[in-house]
């Protein structure tokens, strides 16, 4: 490629110097807040200025990261959700329906179920509900995929439009079992007291936003990574990422380690659905709607390089962005929730586009005079 | 001249040729002067000087690695020499790309054919070219590509649709496509790996027709026994070095041989030491149809504990499909497979492992190997695994593997993509003879193809040494020499059917090669 009398060209690197593995994400921060920056400067903000206020709002105010680490309990498990499918090759993009249909499985366990259980059986049980709910509405896409080749793109897409729907029928189009009997108000049925946990007060007596499920996504990304690393099922679909013709010469089966995946990928997004009904909404909320967790959760595993450890701090710092966002619309100095999309989005863009020079050596020569 | 008689017009040729050559200008056609081109970590070629005369045979001979190629892609205006020059007919010229290389009436034709299988000859020959007209005159080309033909004894019709051709009629195609965009130089990159004997020697015809009209070849190859023949000069190139260059009737295989690897090497013919005993692998009527098409028809075959039946045939006669039905990855619609007695034909490719079944693939780094994975990771793959995987005891074997075998790697835990192919085989086969316990029987396909003479001869005595200690052996291979090399029966594939059956000690070389390219005899 010529650009200007340079001649730029990539060479694929045969090995990655470990030092570009902290280099590029930290770079792709840094040059995603420049990006921001200007979009700051253009629209009247002190950049340096703001960045504080939204460290300061997202990370390390107390509020800030309580409220952070709420949000990111569900991005985690959605994050979780993509890294899990995107490592075997299977670009499932379904996990906001997933997530909805999380919430929609878990509720029906807490309404139904919980009510005679104790709290330590109801929320497992409510949790459980809900990735089976998730699981189920992959189920579809993974039969599609694995019997007849369909992408998954495409069909785990469009499912999330039909939960959308579902979602919204459930409160707002019908007066059925989910929807609150006793207000006209358009609100979901709370589930049982048992099924519902109290927020982590951190040992202050403030009332923050984090709830233990988050402790229980981060043990389920540890016990992920683990699992993966050592078992016969995670070698297997090792395996099957790197090469389909190895898995099929070494006799796998390509159909189970495909619908299987997804299922439980499906499952992981369902739960972070069901750990918003035990956690702060205890109910169908069609709140979560506008949050976006599912697309989010995308992000979060790309930015994770699809290591399951590595999705945790992911989730923590998308969610401190949107979170940081939130508290600099409402300050004294309005800043639109736009520029913390803008940031979110320029971080995503710099990773991906980091990958670029983590895979490649790009030499830049100056162009010599044709003879 | 119309169209050249077969091999009976030959000696007239090559006279003709060399007469041409007696007369040569001073100046060369092509000249490659101190070229010297690094690709990371290696320089591939190193100060390389080489000349070709107007209407001169001249070969590129080395192992793989050796530089020809490279050298052969600095030529055609592929590559751009960091150092050095490269000139025609005397004048330094400047090559940015193949496109340049044309211009001065350059072309390469590469081992990897690069054309649409769906268009027609005609339509693939004036693929790329300018100077298209908006409407394709279509007659006109075609008439210029017949007559192309049969100025260089290029048998093809120009309607024909390449998806329909073999790999001869193709490679025909791609030279035809050089001699249409005006080329007077052609490299050609290793022409007769995919060629059955009596194309080969269809191939020597038209070089020697292209000669004759006072076009240049560069014949870039590995197979030192072809060579002599066609090459008025072969230069032999070795680690990006040019080691040597011999004129017609001074080229002696042996010494060509030494300059290649820089050594000694005694290619002797490996037998069964022991006598045979009992079956071990055992085919019977099979027969398998994919979309409606025959692929294997009627097969039956049986292989001896201790001895190697070696299974000829050009690329794409159903040898791989036979050695994946063997395997358990496809199934026939008839027929039985019996590996140390267990029925396997329907077992899949568990089954077939469990009844002591190895198989090492053609494919080594896509389908023997997970490639991205360890070699640690991929002694464990064709075991018998549990809920988790022991890496441990894969570890301690993978690391004896690796003395035991001279493996050339940074360690165990070396991901098997950055092995060089003969190292990557070594892990196959150690995994495949050694580390699956209980396996007797052995189906091996090509597993020399691509590794340099070193790696042949380190691959050819682990199959022999298997086949001494007791395994059966069904080597499929395109490689006739290795066939020949190493089996004790040598049967052909041709269209699915085993057209021919010979003991390998006294197999009739030409006869083989016929019943390879369909010819009954």
């Amino acid at each position: 490629m010529i650009v200007l009398g340079y001649r730029v060209r990539m060479e694929q690197r045969l090995s990655v110097p470990r030092s570009l593995l902290v280099m590029v994400p930290v770079f792709s921060v840094f040059f995603a807040l420049v990006v921001g920056g200007i979009f700051l400067a253009a629209t009247g903000h002190p950049p340096i200025g703001t960045y504080l206020k939204l460290m300061d709002n997202g990370y390390t105010s107390f509020y800030g990261i309580t409220d952070t680490l709420g949000l990111a309990t569900p991005l985690v498990c959605t994050g979780l959700a993509a890294a899990f499918a995107f490592r075997m090759n299977l670009y499932s993009i379904g996990q906001e329906g997933q997530l909805y249909l999380g919430m929609i499985g878990g509720s029906w366990a807490g309404i139904a179920l919980a009510d005679s259980l104790p709290t330590l059986v109801a929320v497992p049980v409510v949790l459980l509900f809900g990735a089976f709910a998730g699981a189920m509405w992959v189920a579809v896409p993974a039969l599609l995929r694995a019997r007849l080749g369909t992408s998954e793109i495409v069909s785990t897409l469009l499912l999330n439009y039909v939960a959308l729907n579902l979602l919204n029928y459930f409160i707002f189009g019908s007066t059925g079992f989910f929807r609150d009997p006793t207000t006209s108000f358009p609100q979901g049925r709370p589930v049982a007291e048992s099924a519902r946990l109290s927020p982590i007060s951190f040992f202050t007596d403030k009332v923050t936003n984090t709830y233990p499920t988050f402790f229980i996504a981060v043990i389920l990304a540890v016990v992920l990574f683990w699992l993966m690393r050592v078992s016969n099922y995670g070698y297997e679909t090792a395996v099957y990422a790197d090469s389909p013709n190895t898995a099929r010469y070494a006799g796998m089966n390509s159909a189970w380690l495909q619908s299987s995946v997804l299922l439980i990928s499906g499952a992981l997004a369902g739960v972070g659905g069901a750990m918003y009904v035990v956690g702060p909404a205890g109910k169908v909320d069609p709140g979560l709607l506008q949050v976006g967790l599912g697309y989010a959760g995308i992000v979060v595993a790309a930015l994770a390089r699809y290591n399951f450890i590595a999705v945790i701090v992911a989730a923590v710092l998308f969610a401190g962005l949107r979170t940081g966002g939130n508290a600099l619309q409402i300050s004294s100095d309005p800043v639109p929730i736009a520029i913390a999309v803008v940031l979110q989005g320029a971080v995503l863009l710099f990773a991906l586009g980091g990958e670029l020079f983590r895979r490649n050596k790009v030499t830049i020569t100056r162009l010599q005079a044709a003879t | 001249m119309g169209a050249l008689p077969f091999v009976a017009n030959l000696a007239v040729v090559t006279s003709v040729a060399e007469s041409s050559n007696s007369s040569r200008t001073a100046q060369p056609a092509l000249e490659a002067r101190g070229v010297t081109k690094r690709f990371p970590g290696v320089v591939a070629n190193d100060a390389v000087d080489f000349d070709l005369a107007r209407g001169e045979v001249h070969t590129l001979l080395g192992e793989n690695g050796a530089g020809k190629s490279t050298l052969a892609s600095v030529l055609c205006g592929l590559y751009r020499p960091e150092v050095g020059q490269v000139l025609r007919n005397g004048a330094e010229i400047r090559l940015n790309s193949p496109r340049d290389g044309l211009a001065h009436g350059i072309a390469m034709v590469h081992q990897h054919f690069r054309l649409v299988d769906r268009f027609t000859v005609a339509e693939n020959v004036v693929l790329g070219h300018k100077s298209l007209s908006f409407v394709l005159a279509t007659n006109d080309i075609e008439d210029r590509v017949a007559a192309i033909t049969q100025e260089f004894g290029l048998p093809l019709d120009p309607r024909a649709v390449v998806g329909d051709l073999s790999a001869g009629e193709r490679q025909r195609v791609e030279i035809v496509k050089a001699l249409y965009q005006g080329a007077e130089v052609l490299l050609l990159d290793e022409p007769t790996a995919l060629l059955a004997p009596p194309e080969v020697e269809n191939l020597f015809v038209t070089v020697r027709a292209m000669t004759h009209t006072g076009k240049s070849v560069v014949f870039v190859s590995h197979k030192l026994g072809e060579v002599v023949d066609i090459s008025d000069r072969i230069t032999v190139m070795r680690g990006g070095k040019v080691t040597g260059s011999v004129r017609r009737g001074e080229a002696d295989v042996r010494k060509l041989a030494e300059l290649m690897v820089g050594r000694e090497i005694n290619i002797v013919p490996r037998r069964a030491k022991s006598p045979v005993s009992d079956v071990l692998l055992s085919v019977s009527q099979v027969h398998l149809e994919r979309d409606g098409a025959e692929i294997l028809s009627d097969i039956n075959l049986d292989v001896r504990a201790g001895e190697i039946v070696g299974v000829a045939g050009v690329a794409g006669n159903g040898q791989r499909d036979l050695a994946e039905v063997i395997a358990g990855l496809q199934t026939p619609q008839q027929g039985n497979v019996t590996v140390c007695g267990t029925p396997t034909a329907r077992a899949g490719a568990l089954g077939a492992r469990r009844a002591g079944l190895a198989y090492v693939p053609e494919d080594r780094l896509g389908t023997g190997l997970a490639p991205s994975m360890s070699i640690v990771d991929n002694m464990v793959l064709t075991r018998e695994r549990g809920f988790l995987v022991d890496r441990k005891s894969a570890l301690t074997e993978s690391e004896q593997f690796i003395r035991q075998l001279e493996i050339k790697t940074p360690g165990p835990l070396t991901p098997t993509r950055k092995l060089s192919g003969g190292n990557a085989q070594k892990v196959l086969l150690a995994r495949e003879l050694f580390a699956v316990s209980g396996a007797r029987v052995l189906v091996v396909c090509s597993p020399t193809r691509g590794l340099d003479v070193g790696a042949v001869e380190a691959v050819h005595a682990l199959l022999d040494e298997a086949r001494d200690a007791g395994k059966a052996i069904l080597m499929v291979s395109e490689d006739l020499d290795e066939v020949m090399t190493l089996a004790d029966r040598v049967m052909v594939l041709y269209r699915g059917k085993i057209t021919l059956e010979q003991p390998g000690t006294d197999a009739d070389l030409e006869r083989v090669g016929r019943a390879m390219a369909g010819i009954a005899s």
